[in-house]
C-alpha cells in the first residue's frame, strides 16, 4: 500500500435513496480505478451480506480504499465510506458522514429527490461535508435532469450547475466523478502530531479473529502492535492486526491522520467498541473523545418464542451470537403463559426486527413465534412511581395507574402531489397531529406529521407506499412522550386471555381494533374439532366476539390404483403444518395470528 | 358398528389368496446366479418382499375429461373408441411391451384390474390382447378377479359379452350422480337414462359382481339428491358401491372454478351429513363399510382393492400406473410421451425403496382405511414392541375420542363414522410422530 500524504487523501461517502444506483456506482469506481479487477466483481461488492443483496439494500456498511492517478497526474487515496440505506441505521450514517469530507448525492434522474435522500442530506450538511450532486440513470428514456436538478436546488438549496450527469450501470460520468471527488473534496486536516483519536464507523465480528473495527483516522497516527483505548468503553486492548480495505483486508504497519483502517484486538463482542466510540493510545491519551457519541437504543420490542419449546435453549445461543455482531441487538428472557419460554426483544426499527429474525430462522435453523412490535410505554403508577412497559401484557391495572404516555415521531413525507390526500387521511388515522406541508417542485410535495411510533411500526410503511404507488417516501425522528387515553385490548381465545396478543391502543379505537382483530384471526386459526370463540376486550368487557365454527370432517378418502404417493405429500405437509402451530390451551394458532395486528384493514 | 362381526368377506378375501407363496419368489432367472452363497440375500429379500399377485393396468383414455378428474388421462372426444382409434391401437401394443419387458415374479395373479380413463373405450379384441399377454407372462389362477372401470353410455351389450368372453368378471359402473344436472356439472358424458341401460347390458352379459361409483359433495348438490341417489344405487341391486367424497384437485377445472369450503360447494357440515347418511343408509340395505370409501354385500369385497389396503405387493402398467413390488412404490410417468420415453430408455425404476419409516406409515395409511383396521401382532412382528407402544401412545387422545379403537393383541381400526370422518387428523399426528422429514 502506497504511503498517502494528508493532502493528497479524500474520504466521502454516497447519499441515496434505495434503488437510485448507490451500490453500482460504488462497484464502478472500484473498476475504474482498478482496485477490484472485472474478474473479481461480484455484482455490488460492498453489500457482502446475502440478505442485504436479496433485499438490494445496505444494512452494514461498509468501506474501500482507491488508489487514483487523477488528470494532473498525482496519485490519490480515495477512502469510500458505505452508508447504510434505511432509517433505523441513521445513527450509523451519522457517524459515516463525520468519517468522511465530501459525499456524492445520487440522485435518480427520472424520480428525484426522496425523504431518506433528505435527511441524510442534512446530515452530511451538519457535518459540514462538501457535497457533490450526480444525476444518476441519465440513459434511462424517462431521465429529467433538468427537472432533478431544479428540484435538488429547490428543496436543498445546493447549486446544482456543476452537477455530473452520470449512469453507473453504463459506465458514464465515472471520470468525472472521480475528478471531483479529488478537486471539490477538501483533504483533511494534517494532525498527524496530536494524540491519537480515531472514530469507529463500523464492527463486525469474525469468529476467528474477535471484533472488526472499521475506524478512520481524524488525529495523530496508530501502529501495529500499540496499545490502545476505546474512550467510552474505557476498556483496552493489543492491537493485533491493522489494515486497510482495498475492499478486501490488507495488512499495514501503520495509519495516520487522514486515513480510514481497520484493526483487530482481540475484542469479543461488538459492544465493546461501538459504533461512535474514540480509539485513543493507552499511553498518551487524547484530553477528549471526538464528539457524537451516543449509545443507540431500541426503539421496537417484540416477543420471540420458538415454536418448538425445545429450542429455547438454541434461540438464546443464536441472539448470543447475533449481539456478538450488533450492539443495538437487547433481549432478555420472557415468560408468557400461553408461549412457554422466549425473549423479549429490542430493536433499532422494524427492518432490524425483521433483519434478526430472519436471520435467526435462516442462519440458524429456528422455527419462531414472533409477536406484534410494540414500543416502550411510561406509565405512571397512583403512587408517583413511573414504569417502562415494553410489554403490552405487563400494563399495570387501570385501578392502579394514572397515566400512560407514548413515544411520538416526526415523519417527514416526500411525496407526488397527487397522493398528499391519501397519505393525510392514512395519517389521520392513524392518529397523526398535522405539522407542515410544503410545496417543492413539479408537483412534489413534502408533508409533515407528528404521529405516536406505535402507529408507525405497525404497518404505516406499506400503507404508505400502497397509498401513493410506491412513489411516496418517508422519514422519522423521535420527537418524545406524549401523554394519551390509551387501554390494553385482551385477546382471549377459547375463554382463555392470550397475552401475546394483547396490545396497548387508542381508547377511541379499541373497538374498530378489536372487531378486526377477532374477524381475522377467525381467519387464521384452523379449525378444530370443537367451536372456538374469539373474543376481544377490556378488563372484564366484551368489544367484539366471532366464533370459528367445528371441523366436521378431516378426510381424502380416494386412493387411486394403489398411487399414495400424493396422499402421502399431503399428510405430510399436514403434519409439517401442524408442527409450525402453537398450541395454545386446546386450541393450535398459526404463527401469523401473532402478528395479525399488523394486518388489519 | 358391532366390533364381533369381523366381515366375513375380509376372510374370503384373505382365504383366497392362501397359499401365500413364500418359498415361491424367484428373484432372478436362476441362470445367472452362480450357486454361492451370494444368492442368500436375495432369497431373503424375496422372503421379505412376497412377489405380486395382482395387476393394475391403466386405460388411460376418455372421451372428455371430467370436471374434477386430475388422474392422468388420454381425451380422445366423443365418437372414437379402440376400434377406430390409432392412439388407443398404439397404446394397447405399449402397455403389451412393458408387460413383456416385466420380469415374473414367481406367482400366478389373483386379480387384474382395468383401470382409467375408460377401460370400455377398449375394443374387445384389445382388451384379449393384453389380457392374454399378462397371461402368458404371469400366469393367471383359475378363480381370479378380472375388474374393469366401465362408464354408462361408452359401451354396448356386444362390448360387455366380448370383455365377459375374455375372462372379465367384475365391473364397476362410473355413475357418479342420478341428477341430469348434477352430472352435466361434473362434466360427465353420459345422462342418468345411461345407468339403468348399462347396468342391464353388464347383468344380459353374465357378469353378476357390479359395483357402482357415486360421487358427494359435488357443486349445488343438496342432501335430497344425495339420498336419491343412495336410493336409486341401491335399487340397482349392485354387490359393491364405492362413495367418494369429492376432492377439488389442484390444476383441474372444479379447482379454477371453486375453492374448497365456498359455495356453490356444500359445506363440510353437509358432506359430513351424506358421508354418515351413506353409511346408515347402506348398511341398512345390507352392505357392509368395509373401508373408508366402499362398502360391498358379504363377500364381494374388491380382492384386488384389498391387496392395497393390505399393503401387498402389485404389478402397475401403463402410463401413470403405481405399482409396489420388491419394497419400491413406483409411479409410472403421466403422459403418453413420457411413458412411451421411459418405455423406450429401459423402464428405468429409480425410486428408492421405502425406509422402515416409509414403510409403516404405507402400512398405517393403507390399513386404517378399512373398518378391520391393521393386526396390532402383525405391526410388531414387522416393526417391533416400541414402534407399536409409540403408535397407541400417539393415538391416545383420538381414543378417547372414540375416532381409534385398539385392544391389546387386536386390530387398530378407524370408527365407523367418526374415525373415518377425521383420519387426515389421525394420520397427520402419526406422520408428526414417525416421518423421516
Amino acid at each position: 500500500m502506497t504511503d498517502a500524504a494528508v493532502s493528497r487523501i479524500r474520504n466521502f461517502s454516497i447519499i441515496a435513496h434505495i434503488d437510485h444506483g448507490k451500490s453500482t456506482l460504488a462497484d464502478r469506481l472500484l473498476q475504474s480505478t482498478g482496485t477490484v479487477s472485472d474478474r473479481e466483481m461480484k455484482e455490488q461488492f460492498l453489500d457482502s451480506m446475502d440478505l442485504e443483496r436479496e433485499r438490494g439494500i445496505t444494512i452494514k456498511l461498509q468501506a474501500a480504499r482507491m488508489n487514483y492517478v487523477s488528470e494532473d497526474g498525482e496519485t490519490y487515496v480515495l477512502n469510500l465510506i458505505d452508508t447504510p440505506g434505511h432509517v433505523d441505521f441513521s445513527y450509523e450514517v451519522s457517524r459515516s458522514l463525520a468519517a468522511c469530507e465530501g459525499a456524492l448525492l445520487v440522485v435518480d434522474a427520472s424520480q428525484g429527490v426522496e425523504a431518506q435522500t433528505l435527511a441524510n442530506v442534512y446530515l452530511a450538511l451538519e457535518h459540514d461535508l462538501e457535497i457533490i450532486p450526480v444525476l444518476n440513470k441519465i440513459d434511462l428514456p424517462g431521465a429529467e435532469p433538468e427537472r432533478v436538478k431544479r428540484e435538488i436546488e429547490d428543496i436543498i438549496g445546493l447549486d446544482c450547475s456543476n452537477a455530473i450527469l452520470a449512469s453507473a450501470k453504463e459506465g458514464l460520468g465515472i471520470p468525472e466523478i472521480l475528478e471531483s471527488i479529488v478537486h471539490l473534496v477538501p483533504s483533511p486536516e494534517d494532525t498527524i502530531e496530536k494524540p491519537l483519536r480515531a472514530l469507529i464507523f463500523d464492527s463486525y465480528y469474525d469468529p476467528y479473529r474477535g471484533v472488526i473495527v472499521y475506524f478512520r483516522v481524524m488525529d495523530g497516527q496508530l501502529n501495529k502492535g500499540d496499545r490502545v483505548k476505546l474512550m467510552a468503553s474505557g476498556k483496552e486492548y493489543d492491537i493485533d492486526e491493522l489494515g486497510v480495505l482495498s475492499p478486501t483486508q490488507v495488512v499495514v504497519d501503520s495509519l495516520h491522520a487522514g486515513e480510514v483502517g481497520y484493526l483487530s484486538a482481540s475484542i469479543k463482542a461488538v459492544e465493546d467498541a461501538r459504533v461512535g466510540d474514540t480509539i485513543t493510545l493507552a499511553k498518551g491519551s487524547a484530553p477528549s473523545p471526538l464528539p457524537g457519541y451516543t449509545e443507540i437504543k431500541p426503539m421496537v420490542f417484540c416477543g420471540l418464542f420458538p415454536s418448538d419449546s425445545e429450542q429455547f435453549e438454541d434461540l438464546r445461543e443464536a441472539l448470543d451470537k447475533l449481539r456478538l455482531n450488533d450492539a443495538a441487538l437487547q433481549y432478555e428472557p420472557e415468560t408468557s403463559s400461553a408461549m412457554g419460554f422466549g425473549f423479549r426483544c429490542g430493536f433499532l426499527g422494524l427492518l432490524h426486527m425483521e433483519i434478526v429474525q430472519e436471520r435467526l430462522e435462516r442462519e440458524y435453523n429456528l422455527d419462531l413465534i414472533t409477536t406484534a412490535p410494540s414500543v416502550i410505554y411510561r406509565v405512571t403508577k397512583l403512587d408517583g412511581e413511573v414504569v417502562l412497559i415494553d410489554n403490552p401484557s405487563n400494563l399495570p391495572d387501570p385501578q392502579n395507574r394514572e397515566r400512560i404516555e407514548e413515544p411520538y415521531v416526526q415523519v417527514d413525507m416526500i411525496v407526488p402531489e397527487e397522493f398528499v390526500g391519501p397519505l393525510m387521511e392514512l395519517s389521520q388515522t392513524r392518529r397523526g397531529d398535522f405539522k407542515d406541508m410544503k410545496y417543492l417542485a413539479q408537483g412534489r410535495t413534502t408533508l409533515t406529521y407528528e404521529l405516536p411510533l406505535a402507529e408507525v411500526v405497525s404497518d404505516f410503511f406499506d400503507q404508505m407506499k400502497s397509498r401513493s404507488r410506491g412513489y411516496a417516501s418517508m422519514e422519522y425522528q423521535l420527537i418524545g412522550y406524549r401523554e394519551n387515553p390509551l387501554v390494553k385490548l385482551d385477546i382471549l381465545i377459547n375463554g382463555d386471555p392470550v397475552d401475546p396478543l394483547a396490545t396497548i391502543v387508542h381508547r377511541d379505537k379499541a373497538y374498530y381494533v378489536g372487531k378486526a382483530l377477532v374477524e381475522r384471526l377467525k381467519e387464521l386459526i384452523p379449525r378444530h374439532q370443537f367451536k372456538i370463540p374469539v373474543q376481544a376486550s377490556i378488563g372484564s368487557r366484551v368489544v367484539a366476539s366471532e366464533h370459528i365454527p367445528a371441523l366436521r370432517k378431516d378426510v381424502l378418502a380416494k386412493c387411486y390404483g394403489g398411487d399414495i404417493s400424493r396422499k402421502k405429500k399431503l399428510l405430510q405437509k399436514q403434519a409439517k403444518g401442524k408442527k409450525r402451530l402453537k398450541a395454545i390451551g386446546t386450541v393450535d394458532v398459526p404463527q401469523e395470528a401473532f402478528m395479525a395486528v399488523l394486518k388489519l384493514q | 358398528m358391532a366390533e364381533a362381526n369381523a366381515p366375513s368377506f375380509i376372510d374370503r378375501a384373505a382365504a383366497l389368496s392362501q397359499p401365500r407363496n413364500k418359498a415361491v419368489a424367484q428373484l432372478m432367472d436362476s441362470g445367472d446366479v452362480s450357486g454361492d452363497v451370494s444368492i442368500a440375500p436375495s432369497v431373503q429379500g424375496s422372503d421379505r418382499f412376497p412377489a405380486p399377485d395382482a395387476a393394475y393396468v391403466h386405460i388411460p383414455f376418455c372421451r372428455r375429461r371430467c370436471f374434477y378428474c386430475d388422474f392422468p388421462i388420454s381425451v380422445v372426444g366423443d365418437t372414437r373408441r379402440g376400434e377406430n382409434s390409432g392412439a388407443i391401437a398404439q397404446y394397447v401394443t405399449q402397455l403389451c411391451t412393458e408387460i413383456r419387458r416385466t420380469p415374473n415374479l414367481g406367482t400366478p395373479l389373483q386379480t387384474i384390474f382395468f383401470g382409467g380413463g375408460t377401460p370400455s373405450l377398449l375394443a374387445v379384441e384389445q382388451l384379449e390382447t393384453v389380457l392374454t399377454v399378462l397371461k402368458q407372462q404371469f400366469g393367471l389362477a383359475a378363480n381370479a378377479e378380472i375388474s374393469m372401470e366401465m362408464d354408462p353410455g361408452t359401451f354396448d351389450l356386444a362390448h360387455v359379452q366380448g370383455y365377459h368372453a375374455c375372462g372379465v368378471n367384475r365391473i364397476s359402473l362410473g355413475v357418479q350422480a342420478f341428477q341430469a344436472e348434477l352430472l352435466q356439472a361434473c362434466g360427465r358424458t353420459h345422462q342418468p337414462d345411461d345407468i339403468p341401460i348399462a347396468v342391464e347390458q353388464v347383468r344380459r352379459a353374465g357378469i353378476d359382481n357390479l359395483s357402482l361409483d357415486l360421487i358427494s359433495g359435488l357443486p349445488h348438490q343438496t342432501l335430497e339428491q344425495w339420498t336419491f341417489s343412495l336410493e336409486q344405487a341401491i335399487a340397482l341391486t349392485p354387490q359393491h358401491l364405492s362413495v367418494y367424497d369429492l376432492i377439488v384437485e389442484p390444476g383441474t377445472a372444479f379447482a379454477r372454478r371453486y375453492k374448497p369450503g365456498d359455495k356453490p360447494l356444500p359445506s363440510d357440515t353437509l358432506t359430513a351429513e351424506m358421508y354418515r347418511l351413506a353409511q346408515q343408509t347402506l348398511s341398512t340395505a345390507g352392505f357392509q363399510h368395509y373401508e373408508i370409501s366402499n362398502y360391498a354385500k358379504p363377500g364381494y369385497g374388491c380382492r384386488h382393492n384389498l391387496r392395497y389396503w393390505e399393503n401387498r405387493a402389485y404389478y402397475g402398467f401403463g402410463m401413470g400406473a403405481a405399482s409396489y413390488m420388491q419394497g419400491q412404490r413406483f409411479s409410472r410417468p403421466r403422459t403418453r410421451r413420457e411413458y412411451f420415453e421411459w418405455l423406450e430408455a429401459g423402464m428405468p425404476m429409480d425410486d428408492p425403496v421405502a425406509t422402515e419409516g416409509d414403510r409403516l406409515l404405507d402400512r398405517l395409511i393403507l390399513g386404517l382405511r378399512l373398518a378391520n383396521g391393521l393386526s396390532l401382532t402383525t405391526l410388531e412382528q414387522e416393526f417391533g414392541h416400541d414402534t407399536v407402544a409409540q403408535i397407541l401412545t400417539t393415538l391416545k387422545p383420538y381414543e378417547e375420542r372414540g375416532w381409534v379403537a385398539c385392544q391389546l393383541n387386536q386390530h387398530l381400526r378407524l370408527s365407523d363414522p367418526d374415525g373415518f370422518l377425521f383420519s387426515n387428523t389421525i394420520l397427520a399426528a402419526l406422520f408428526e410422530q414417525f416421518s423421516d422429514d
